[in-house]
């Protein structure tokens, strides 16, 4: 019969890659397990995801993060996945003041020593340097045909920093897989420990005689404890869902609530007199509490040669920030395995509802404030182009660069006298590169 | 309220219109042809397609059964459901199957079969007759599958 | 602004008419279990690449106040 074909049974000889072998063996060393899978099961080999991403942003912060992600899928289609991350940040960063038509003078949050502001340029602390480490995991496994359960947790530890958090989901599918509802909660847990310790709201920075003992009380007098934490609630409810044989949509609601120390302790606000000079600088203060809800759609299409990626996320949140992020990827498929995908996204924010650029000296203080940008009325778009190719043994490589720039825009306070000179709301471009090698 | 109770009858008539609108399958002639042909034998009958990543798994293990058994009068015989045949060709290279594949790209016999899932199998018994219906293929069910053949060729080599 | 989800109840009710039309539309579409070849393909996986996605959420999550939504993400100050 024409339909019916035997093929023979022939042993296949693969030579493996000596990184894989290695990388498995650290991982098996780690969980404390056999690196050879027993004859009787059908667990399938690690796969391993790395990755190298360099983010460069002109004359500011510089950061290199690197990643390897460990998969496993076991004999009863339980997964384990295993991920170590590492960065390393290096560069200036906003401090919140604005800029001036002359130099200006900062002491670094440390204490430790000071830094000068040329005139007219957006004052930046160019002292951060940080490590972070983080190593996370998550298990996921079948309860029955339709249910899946997964749990996983994750520490992240910095030099000033440290995170902990756990994470719970169930998954149900219905209609042959076809629908699928999820629904998950996080809980995590931060500690900060700034050098230097937390400032007080709103506590004058200390400049004056440096080196000096009157300098170093008036400096641990405007400071409150060495460390604070916060503690994050996370839920979240998804559908995912198939339309037809090429289109696929997911849909999420999540909240997000956090309680605790979310104030940066380091930044600060100029107070400017009514011809717009500084005359000196107070530590920001953010409300202890904030809750956010978002809600995500994506869809994905494949037309067969190429696949349409398109994503869509409201957030809203009671510091009266809402945002829009739109995200498109349009992936070219070679008939070589090869592809192209170009990558646009487009984010706006509005500004939270105790952002403001600076404070004037006669204005009584506020509850709360801060003039990070980031928490500003602001806009950014990203443009980015990534190839990928397969490589022998069902390895693949890819490629990715990408542009970002940001531009914070005015909240509608009148800038006066001095400020009128000066780029209060600086733009921002950066450069992403990043190489993913998957074996 | 009144919403919930509009929306629940919606989705019953949902389900009933589409209940509704599927005409029962035929088997097509071809295969029963092969399960004619195969009268007498205990049956594997699975469903699998190179996309499908617990399929690869089934392979060797129909392997093992297919030579295990092959004295007792049962025969394992895949379905392959690939769209492409040149997938299914490339599969097979890679996992290589002792036992008979019977290629379906339309999807009529797991129409017939009214699949759930991929993988999918089913267990027919001398006499012709679908004994047992399971989907997925792993480690805890491939005991159970190969527990339930061992007990048809035996109940059945004792008639 | 308009204060959102100030009604727990209504919330509630609006929540679970949404899930049911959702699921009673959502059990007429989809494909068959032999059908999802393009669906297993690597490119229309969610999230496509959980690094890319992973790396992407840290840059964003330092550099804007909007951060998440899509899932759980992981730690990190973000500072600067």
């Amino acid at each position: 019969m024409q339909l019916i074909e035997t093929t023979e049974q022939k042993q296949k000889q693969k030579t493996k890659p000596n990184l894989k072998g290695l990388l498995t063996t650290a991982t098996c060393a780690l969980l404390g397990t056999q690196a050879h899978a027993e004859v009787n099961t059908s667990d399938d080999k690690w796969r391993f995801d790395t990755a190298i991403m360099h983010y460069n942003e002109a004359d500011r912060v510089t950061a290199t993060e690197a990643i390897i992600a460990a998969n496993k899928t076991y004999g009863n289609d339980e997964v384990l996945s295993l991920k170590l991350t590492i960065d390393a940040l290096t560069g200036a960063s906003a401090n919140g003041a604005v800029a001036q038509p002359d130099a200006q003078t900062f002491t670094r949050p440390s204490g430790n020593g000071q830094y000068i502001v040329e005139g007219g340029e957006t004052p930046l602390d160019n002292t951060f340097k940080d490590t972070r480490v983080q190593l996370t995991g998550q298990w996921t496994q079948p309860l029955s045909d339709v249910f899946t359960i997964s749990a996983g947790g994750n520490f992240s530890k910095e030099y000033d920093y440290m995170s902990i958090s756990g994470n719970t989901n169930l998954t149900r599918d219905f209609n042959q897989k076809n629908t699928t509802l999820s629904a998950g909660i996080a809980y995590a847990y931060d500690v900060i420990e700034p050098e230097g310790g937390i400032p007080k709201p709103f506590a004058e920075m200390v400049i004056a005689g440096f080196g000096s003992d009157e300098f170093d009380q008036a400096f641990a007098d405007s400071r409150l404890t060495g460390d604070d934490s916060k503690a994050t609630v996370d839920l979240l409810v998804g559908l995912t869902q198939v339309i037809n044989r090429n289109m696929i949509v997911q849909m999420n609601y999540s909240y997000s609530s956090v309680r605790g120390y979310l104030t940066d302790p380091f930044k600060v606000l100029s107070v400017v007199d009514v011809n717009g000079y500084a005359q000196s600088y107070l530590h920001e203060s953010r409300p202890d509490t904030r809750s956010k809800h978002a809600f995500y759609a994506q869809s994905k299409y494949h037309f067969g040669h190429s696949m349409l990626d398109t994503s869509y996320r409201y957030m809203t949140d009671d510091w009266e920030i809402d945002s829009h992020t739109f995200d498109v990827r349009y992936r070219v498929l070679f008939a070589s395995g090869h592809y192209l995908e170009p990558h646009l996204r487009f984010y706006s924010q509005s500004a939270a509802e105790f952002y403001q650029p600076f404070l004037q000296q006669d204005d009584v203080l506020p509850m709360y404030a801060s003039a990070d940008y980031r928490i500003g009325e602001l806009d950014t778009y990203t443009l980015g182009l990534q190839y990928g190719m397969p490589m022998d043994s069902g390895n693949s490589l890819s490629m990715r660069l990408e542009y970002y720039h940001q531009a914070p825009k005015s909240d509608g306070s009148a800038s006066f006298g001095v400020l009128n000179d000066v780029e209060l709301y600086e733009e921002l471009d950066a450069l992403i590169a990043q190489v993913t090698y998957s074996f | 309220m009144k919403k919930i109770k509009l929306s629940l009858s919606l989705f019953v008539l949902l389900v009933f219109l589409q209940f509704n609108a599927q005409a029962e399958p035929s088997l097509p002639e071809s295969f029963s042809q092969v399960l004619e042909e195969n009268k007498g034998q205990v049956i594997y009958l699975d469903f699998w397609a190179s996309w499908c990543v617990p399929c690869r798994r089934s392979f060797p293990w129909m392997n093992t059964m297919q030579e295990k058994y092959t004295n007792d009068n049962f025969k394992v015989i895949s379905i392959n459901l690939d769209a492409q045949a040149e997938l299914a060709a490339k599969f097979l290279t890679d996992n290589p199957a002792n036992f008979d594949i019977i290629y379906d790209p339309k999807g009529k016999i797991a129409r017939y079969f009214k699949l759930k899932g991929m993988p999918s199998s089913f267990i027919i018994n001398k006499q012709g007759k679908v004994v047992s219906a399971h989907v997925g293929f792993t480690d805890k069910k491939k005991a159970k599958y190969e527990q339930e053949i061992a007990q048809l060729l035996q109940k059945q080599s004792n008639d | 602004m308009i204060k959102l989800f100030e009604h727990t109840k209504q919330v509630l009710v609006v929540t679970l008419v949404l899930i049911t039309s959702l699921l009673s539309g959502c059990s007429s579409l989809g494909v068959e279990p032999w059908e999802r070849d393009v669906l297993a393909k690597k490119e229309m996986a969610l999230p496509t690449s959980a690094v890319d996605a992973a790396l992407d959420d840290h840059i964003y999550f330092s550099k804007e106040a909007s951060s998440g939504g899509r899932s759980f993400g992981g730690g990190g100050c973000g500072c600067n």
